[in-house]
């Protein structure tokens, strides 16, 4: 028989608990689907907040972004599952899936946000306002659709990120695919070959579309302002 | 009017309005003249609140404008044209005009495009209705971007330098329709170096050198007998 | 579109072949070379690398102060060095964790493991395993104040494993006999799992009886329950039966002379 670790015995084995792996990609889609909701809803909050003229408003995101950019998604998310129990609040592991990645990848949105607004020339926001546009509703109506194509590309790829991080939730398990990847390689006969490339391969399918489209729309933006 | 009761306006340190008192009568073609860095665009963009005075009062049509109100006033009073002339560059000429129309004055699309095409026919560029912006002339973004003001019909309208960053050629076509809007009863406030048009259209010159209002008159006096020595100088440069 | 995703598709499980195969050839290289080329006279290795716990008190614990590995498995593997280099002290210790060790092995980045690697008949079929070194059981450690006493009190509660987890099938087992509904939660090293208990994110945790001492504390305590016997073997690669059977020759000779006994009387295990 043979031993290798990518052997065809393995892969048989593999087909058989298919079942497990069906059950981490549609966990994995789950919480990146509601975490990337969370992320977008608060970096637009954010990175709007950031661009106003409030300093109050203005340090607050910062310090949010800072916090959560310089410290690893892994500390936050063991602390979320084993520190907050301890004050009394206590998330489902799903929960603090979509929380902790969702909270992370929000302060990166947030700095997407901001650079988009801010490559809009100040004369829009003026133009709109001497039309009688209050703040938000020129942002809403005049910037962000503007700046949106400028942000459209840096987006997907925190999108792309995302997927790929909530693997840290493998660490405090977390249901989704590495966690049952790691759990399914690490018993029976230890088939981490056939394990870690089929994982590898759906976290691939996952995020390779969303780049290229990422890239390809980049690609034809730039086309069209060089035209 | 318009009022502005000792407005003064610092950016940090750097004070650019020293106590500015002015009265504009409903219809005035008010031309403001004066070397740059002294004042006269913030000056304007102080009457429709995208800069706030430091200290003093600025009243459109008798109400004061407050950091509360100014959104609410602007809109009821107020438009302007700008030196960059700020279209929208993700809309259409005719989304250009009809946007304020339709989200502010909740006026139909319909209603809103009627409107429009109105003041694109005085601006004589009906034929660029579905147009976006950056496909445009200098001179024709202008002459939309004052069919935009217009199509607010509103009793003010500001003029940033309308022409300041217009190629030579394309100058005239705008003052033209400027020239045309001045038989209406549309109270204008015209930043601008074109001395020509000044001469032909304002009602009153008000001349500004560093932040301070030197001198105002009708045209005819003001360019044949100027009173103070700077403004000699100035128009000695200017008129050459 | 499709097209180059296939290519790369493609690519990649055959990267990975190769890499599986080109092991196996090195294999047989180095296993002649570590034969033929050993530096004393009778030695079979050169340094023996072992792959073992870092975060098992009494087994195999770490001190990042002193650098130093400690514990039963610690021993063993200086014994076992002792007779395949001639040398006690040519180990190389690796830290390994459910999902390295198998690999390390296989690559060959490490000669053995001795990591409370529990004998199974599946492991068996992948690795070779000596005769046990060490028995123990199951158990189980709660929080004294959570009021559990054994697993029947145990309805509805969250239990903690090793990633590897044995003990889960067993576990389950016992409680579908008594009526008792658990899920289980597993992580990759022992002090997460503490932690997750700590923090009342698991009601149990479960290991092995042994393993378990290492954690407990004031607040905590074992039951007397215990489950499914978990046999401690030392691992080599499958294709390694010279190293293999010297070590089984060795540990089957110290299991009679009682030198194993002293070694887990030495650590109060």
């Amino acid at each position: 028989m043979d031993m290798g670790p990518f052997a065809a015995w393995r892969w048989q084995r593999l087909f058989n608990d298919s079942n497990i792996f069906i059950l981490g990609l549609k966990n994995t889609l789950l919480i990146s689907f509601l975490a990337l909701l969370l992320a977008l809803v608060i970096g637009f909050i954010l990175g709007l907040a950031s661009t106003s003229s409030n300093k109050a408003l203005k340090g607050v995101t910062r310090a949010y972004v800072e916090f959560f950019q310089n410290t690893p998604l892994a500390v936050q998310v063991f602390f979320f599952y084993n520190a907050l129990p301890a004050l009394g609040i206590k998330f489902s592991v799903r929960a603090i899936g979509v929380l902790g990645v969702g909270l992370y990848h929000g302060a990166y949105v947030s700095e997407v946000v901001r650079a988009g607004i801010n490559s809009i020339p100040v004369g829009q926001l003026e133009a709109a306002k001497s039309q009688g546009f209050q703040t938000l509703q020129a942002l809403v109506v005049v910037i962000i659709p503007q700046a949106i194509k400028i942000m459209l590309p840096p987006l997907t790829n925190q999108a792309v990120n995302l997927i790929k991080n909530t693997s840290v939730l493998s660490t405090i398990a977390g249901g989704e695919l590495m966690y049952l990847t790691n759990k399914w390689v690490s018993s029976g006969t230890l088939n981490y070959g056939p394990g870690f490339v089929v994982a590898g391969v759906i976290y691939f399918l996952l995020c390779f579309p969303l780049a290229y489209l990422a890239r390809k729309y980049e690609e034809n933006l730039k086309a069209k302002t060089t035209r | 009017m318009i009022q502005l009761v000792n407005v003064n306006k610092s950016f940090g340190n750097n004070q650019v309005l020293f106590n500015i008192n002015l009265d504009i009568p409903e219809g005035e073609k008010l031309v403001i003249i004066g070397p740059s860095g002294s004042g006269k665009s913030t000056l304007i963009r102080c009457i429709n609140g995208l800069e706030e005075a430091t200290s003093g009062q600025v009243f459109l049509d008798g109400e004061e404008l407050t950091r509360k109100n100014h959104t609410k006033l602007v809109r009821k009073h107020c438009a302007m044209v700008f030196q960059q002339f700020n279209l929208y560059p993700h809309l259409s000429v005719m989304g250009n005009i009809t946007i304020a129309l339709t989200l502010l004055q909740k006026k139909s699309k319909k209603e809103a495009e009627q409107v429009a095409a109105h003041y694109l026919e005085l601006v004589g560029l009906t034929e660029k209705a579905n147009a976006h912006p950056p496909q445009l002339s200098g001179g024709q973004q202008q002459r939309i971007a004052i069919a935009r003001a217009l199509a607010t019909q509103q009793k003010i309208i500001l003029f940033d330098e309308p022409t300041s960053s217009l190629d030579p050629e394309m100058v005239q076509e705008v003052l033209d329709v400027m020239i045309k809007l001045s038989s209406e009863n549309i109270t204008m406030v015209v930043v601008t170096h074109e001395m020509g048009f000044a001469k032909q259209v304002a009602d009153r010159i008000v001349f500004m050198d560093e932040g301070c209002i030197i001198e105002e008159g009708h045209p005819t006096d003001f360019f044949e007998n100027p009173k103070s020595v700077r403004t000699r100088l100035f128009l000695s440069k200017i008129l050459r | 579109m499709k097209r180059k995703l296939y290519l790369v598709l493609a690519a990649i499980t055959l990267v990975a072949f190769v890499a599986g195969c080109g092991n196996n050839n090195s294999n047989n290289n180095s296993n002649t070379n570590q034969g033929g080329s050993g530096g004393e006279e009778g030695a079979m290795l050169e340094v023996l690398r072992a792959g073992v716990k870092s975060d098992v008190p009494n087994f195999g614990i770490y001190d990042p102060e002193t650098d130093t590995y400690s514990g039963l498995e610690i021993d063993l593997a200086h014994m076992l060095a002792k007779e395949l280099t001639g040398d006690e002290t040519k180990v190389e210790f690796t830290a390994v964790t459910a999902q390295t060790r198998t690999p390390l092995l296989d690559n060959e980045d490490l000669d053995v493991i001795i990591a409370t690697f529990t004998i199974t008949e599946e492991r068996k079929l992948v690795h070779n395993f000596s005769t046990a070194y060490y028995e123990d059981a199951v158990g189980l450690l709660v929080k004294k104040d959570a009021g559990i006493e054994s697993l029947e009190d145990c309805d509805g509660k969250i239990i903690g494993v090793a990633m590897s987890a044995t003990s889960e099938d067993a576990i389950q087992a016992a409680a579908d006999e008594l009526g008792v509904n658990v899920t289980f939660e597993a992580f990759s090293t022992y002090p997460e799992i503490k932690a997750a208990l700590d923090s009342g994110r698991v009601d149990i945790f479960s290991v092995d009886k042994s393993i378990l001492r290492g954690y407990m504390d004031d607040t905590t305590a074992i039951l007397d329950d215990a489950f499914s016997p978990q046999q401690y073997g030392v691992a080599t690669k499958l294709a390694n039966k010279e190293v293999a059977d010297k070590i089984e020759e060795l540990i089957t000779q110290w299991l009679n002379d009682g030198t194993l006994q002293e070694l887990i009387d030495k650590h109060q295990i």
